[in-house]
C-alpha cells in the first residue's frame, strides 16, 4: 500500500485526502443528524400517543361502570380521541372490542404488555403493526376490571426520517465530492508552476537554450523561477562559449592551414629539387597536414550543429548515382550493389551526404578493402548499408560508437586512415538533419563485420521521370 | 604576353604561396592586398582572370567584383570563408564566374582558372549565326543581340547561351551545365548555374520574371526556346 500510495501523483494524494476528509466529515454531520432527528421525532410522537391514551382511558373510565351494557360500547368508542393513525381496543368484562377489528385486534397485542396492565401498571411498546412500525400502549382501568389499549402508527414519522436520511446522503456525497475537486484545484494550483518549471526544463534539454520562465504572481515561487533562470542562463552561457571557441580556433585555424596546404603543394610540385631525404619528410608533412586540415573542417562542420547554423542545402537525387558517383570520387574502393534498382530518388544535401558516404566508406576501410556497399528500398526509405570485414561492434558499444571521438574497442589502433574521430558522429548528424536515421549492426551474411546501415526518406516522384540524366537540382533560390 | 592573373588577398603569406603556385602553372600573378589596389591595377592594365577574396579591408569583396564587373567581362573567381553561407550566392550575385571556399587546394584553384580561361568551342563549323525569336546570337563574334539591339554579357554568360543554342529545345541539366562550361564534376555547386541563369535571363529576358528564352524545367533543368 505505502508504495502504490508513494507511486500516486502528488496532486491525485492531495485530492483523495481532501475527498477523504470531506467524506468523513459528512457521514458525521449525517449520522448525528439522523440521530438527533430520529430521536426528537419518536419520543414526541411517543408523547403525543401517549398523552390521547390516558385522556381516552379516562373518558372511558368515567362511561363505563359494571352496569354497561356492552353493546353500548360503540357509542362510548366514538367520544374517544381518535386519529387516522391510533387504534383503540377495549376489553371489558373479557370481551374485545376494536374500532377496525382487522387492523387492530387482541391478537396484536405482546403478551409482556398483556401481563404489565393485569399487574396494574400502564405500559408502552414500540414494535411494529402490519409491517408497519407503531406504538402499542394499555392502560389498566380499575373501576370496572376494563383493560385500554391503543395502537398509535409511527409510520409517517419513518417516512419522514428516510427522507431526511435521503437528504442528508446526498448533501455527504456533494460535500465530499466538492471536496475532492478543493483538492484536485488547489494541488493543481500548487502543481502548476511545477508543471512550468518541467516543461522549461523539458525544452532546455531538447536544446532551446534560450528558455526562461515567467516572474511568478505568488511571492512563493518567485526564488524557484529565478533559480531555474539563473541556472538555464549559466547553461546557455557556457553552452554558447563553448561553441564559438570551437568556431573561433577553428576559423583562425583555417588560413595558417591555407598557407600550409598550399606551400606543400608549392613544394610537391618542385619535389624534384628537393634531396630524397626531404622528399620524405615532404610526404610526411603532407600527410599529416591533409588528416589536420580534415579534423578542422570536421571540427567546423559538427560546431555548426553545436551553434545551431546547420542547415539543409538539400536538392533532388537519385542515391544510386550519388552513391555511385561518390565512390567513384573517393580514394576507396567498393562493390556496390543495387540489387533490381534503377533510381532511388531523395531529397538530400550533396555536400554532406557526400561525407556520410566517404566517412563510412573510410571508417571501413580500415578492415580491409572489400568493401560491400548495399542499396535497397524499404517502404518509404531508402536504406544504403555500408559493410566490412572487421571484427564487428560489438551490441554495447553500437550507440556510443557515434559519440565523438569515441574509438570503439576494436577502432582504437590510429595509424592509417584519415579518420578524425569525428566522421561517425558527422555521419549520424547528417543523417540526422535530413530526417533519417543510422545505426550499425552484424553483417546479415554471417561473417565477421559490421554494417552500417543508413534510413533516408524516400521522395515521392511528382513527375514521372526517365533515368536519363535527370536528377538535378530544384534549388529553393530558382525563379 | 602570357595569362595575368590579379589575385586579391589580405593575408601576405597566403597571398605570397597562391602567387607562387600560380606561377608553377606559368601564368603571371599580381598580388595586391586591398581592394582598393586591386581597382587601380585592374584599370590600369586588365588581367585574364581575377581572383577576389571576400574578407578585405576596407573596400570588401563583392565591392571590388562588382566595380570589375562594371569594366570588363573578365572571368572572376571569390574565395570564401565557408561554402555553405549566403556569401557564395551574394558573391555570384556581384557577378562571380565560380568560387573556392578556404582553406582550397591549390590545383583546384588552378582547376578552376583553367576552365575559366578555355575558349568554348563547341559551335558546329560554319554557323555564324543563330536565331531563337527576337534573340539573336554570334558565336564567332561572342555577340548577342535581343531585338536587334546587343546585349552585353561575360564571357561564361556567353558560353551558357551557346551551350543551350547549339541543342535548341533540349534540356540541360545543371549537372551538364556545370560539367560543359565551368568543368565541374557531379559534386559541383548548382547555385552557380543558377545564379547566371538568373542573370543570364535580366539581361536576354524582356520580363526575366517570367523568361520566355531561358525556361525552367522542374525537376530536370533548364531549356532555350524561341
Amino acid at each position: 500500500m505505502p508504495s502504490v500510495w508513494r507511486r500516486l501523483g502528488l496532486q491525485a494524494r492531495i485530492t483523495f485526502l481532501f475527498a477523504t476528509g470531506g467524506l468523513l466529515l459528512s457521514i458525521l454531520m449525517a449520522t448525528s443528524t439522523l440521530t438527533f432527528a430520529r430521536r426528537n421525532l419518536i419520543e414526541d410522537r411517543r408523547q403525543r400517543a401517549f398523552a390521547v391514551l390516558v385522556r381516552n382511558a379516562i373518558q372511558l373510565n368515567d362511561r363505563l361502570d359494571n352496569e354497561t351494557d356492552p353493546e353500548d360500547i360503540d357509542l362510548i368508542f366514538d367520544t374517544l380521541t381518535v386519529t387516522e393513525r391510533s387504534f383503540p381496543l377495549l376489553n371489558f368484562q373479557d370481551r374485545w372490542t376494536s374500532e377496525q377489528t382487522l387492523v387492530f385486534n387482541e391478537d396484536n397485542i405482546p403478551a409482556a404488555l398483556v401481563d404489565y396492565v393485569a399487574e396494574g401498571s400502564a405500559a408502552r411498546i414500540t414494535t411494529s403493526l402490519n409491517d408497519k412500525p407503531a406504538f402499542i400502549m394499555g392502560i389498566p382501568i380499575p373501576g370496572v376490571e376494563a383493560a385500554y389499549y391503543e395502537a398509535a402508527l409511527a409510520d409517517d414519522v419513518e417516512q419522514a426520517l428516510r427522507i431526511l436520511g435521503i437528504i442528508v446522503t446526498g448533501v455527504a456525497v456533494a460535500t465530499t465530492l466538492l471536496a475532492a475537486a478543493t483538492g484536485a484545484w488547489a494541488s493543481r494550483r500548487v502543481l502548476t508552476p511545477l508543471a512550468e518549471v518541467r516543461g522549461a526544463a523539458e525544452s532546455l534539454a531538447a536544446g532551446e537554450l534560450d528558455t526562461r520562465l515567467d516572474p511568478p504572481a505568488d511571492a512563493d515561487l518567485a526564488s524557484l523561477t529565478a533559480s531555474f533562470n539563473r541556472m538555464a542562463r549559466t547553461l546557455e552561457d557556457r553552452i554558447e562559449r563553448d561553441a564559438r571557441f570551437a568556431s573561433a580556433v577553428s576559423h583562425e585555424l583555417r588560413s595558417p592551414l591555407m598557407t600550409l596546404n598550399a606551400s606543400i603543394e608549392v613544394l610537391q610540385n618542385n619535389c624534384e629539387e628537393l634531396s630524397a631525404r626531404s622528399r620524405t619528410a615532404l610526404d610526411l608533412l603532407t600527410d599529416d597536414a591533409i588528416r589536420f586540415t580534415h579534423l578542422i573542417e570536421d571540427l567546423l562542420e559538427i560546431n555548426r550543429y553545436d551553434v545551431g547554423t546547420a542547415s539543409l542545402h538539400a536538392e533532388r537525387l537519385d542515391l544510386v548515382e550519388f552513391v555511385r558517383q561518390c565512390i567513384a570520387h573517393s580514394p576507396f574502393s567498393a562493390n556496390l550493389d543495387v540489387g533490381n534498382l534503377s533510381v532511388l530518388p531523395i531529397t538530400g544535401d550533396k555536400r554532406r551526404l557526400k561525407q556520410v558516404v566517404t566517412n563510412l566508406l573510410d571508417n571501413a576501410t580500415k578492415y580491409g578493402h572489400d568493401l560491400r556497399v548495399e542499396l535497397a528500398e524499404q517502404d518509404k526509405w531508402a536504406s544504403l548499408a555500408v559493410e566490412d570485414h572487421g571484427p564487428g561492434v560489438p551490441p554495447d558499444e553500437r550507440e556510443i560508437i557515434f559519440d565523438r571521438f569515441s574509438r570503439g574497442s576494436a577502432g582504437r589502433h590510429r595509424g592509417h586512415g584519415t579518420g578524425t574521430g569525428l566522421g561517425l558522429s558527422l555521419v549520424a548528424e547528417h543523417v540526422g538533419l535530413h530526417g533519417g536515421h543510422v545505426k550499425v549492426e552484424d553483417r546479415l551474411d554471417g561473417q565477421s563485420g559490421a554494417r552500417f546501415v543508413v534510413k533516408l526518406a524516400l521522395r515521392v516522384p511528382r513527375l514521372n521521370l526517365d533515368t536519363d540524366n535527370v536528377e538535378s537540382a530544384e534549388h529553393k533560390q530558382e525563379t | 604576353m602570357g595569362t595575368r592573373i590579379l589575385t586579391v588577398e589580405d593575408d601576405e603569406r597566403i597571398r605570397t604561396v597562391v602567387e607562387f603556385a600560380l606561377e608553377d602553372e606559368g601564368w603571371t600573378v599580381e598580388g595586391v592586398d586591398t581592394g582598393e589596389e586591386a581597382l587601380r591595377s585592374f584599370s590600369r592594365s586588365a588581367a585574364d582572370v581575377v581572383l577576389i577574396d571576400i574578407m578585405l579591408p576596407g573596400v570588401d569583396g563583392f565591392e571590388v567584383c562588382r566595380s570589375i564587373r562594371q569594366m570588363s567581362d573578365v572571368p572572376i573567381v571569390m574565395v570564401t570563408a565557408r561554402a555553405d553561407t549566403h556569401d557564395v550566392v551574394a558573391g555570384l550575385e556581384a557577378g562571380a564566374d565560380d568560387y573556392l571556399t578556404k582553406p582550397f587546394a591549390t590545383k583546384e584553384l588552378s582547376a578552376r582558372i583553367r576552365a575559366l580561361l578555355r575558349r568554348t568551342r563547341t559551335t558546329p563549323p560554319g554557323s555564324v549565326q543563330m536565331i531563337f525569336g527576337d534573340l539573336e546570337i554570334l558565336p564567332d563574334q561572342g555577340v548577342v543581340r535581343v531585338a536587334g539591339r546587343e546585349v552585353h554579357v561575360t564571357k561564361t554568360e556567353f558560353r551558357l547561351l551557346v551551350e543551350f543554342a547549339v541543342q535548341p529545345g533540349r534540356v540541360l541539366s545543371r549537372e551538364t551545365l556545370l560539367g560543359r562550361v565551368w568543368d565541374y564534376g557531379y559534386f559541383g555547386d548548382n547555385r552557380i548555374v543558377d545564379v547566371h541563369i538568373r542573370r543570364l535571363r535580366t539581361k536576354i529576358e524582356p520580363d526575366p520574371a517570367s523568361p520566355r528564352h531561358i525556361v525552367t524545367v522542374r525537376g530536370l533543368g533548364y531549356k532555350l526556346q524561341a
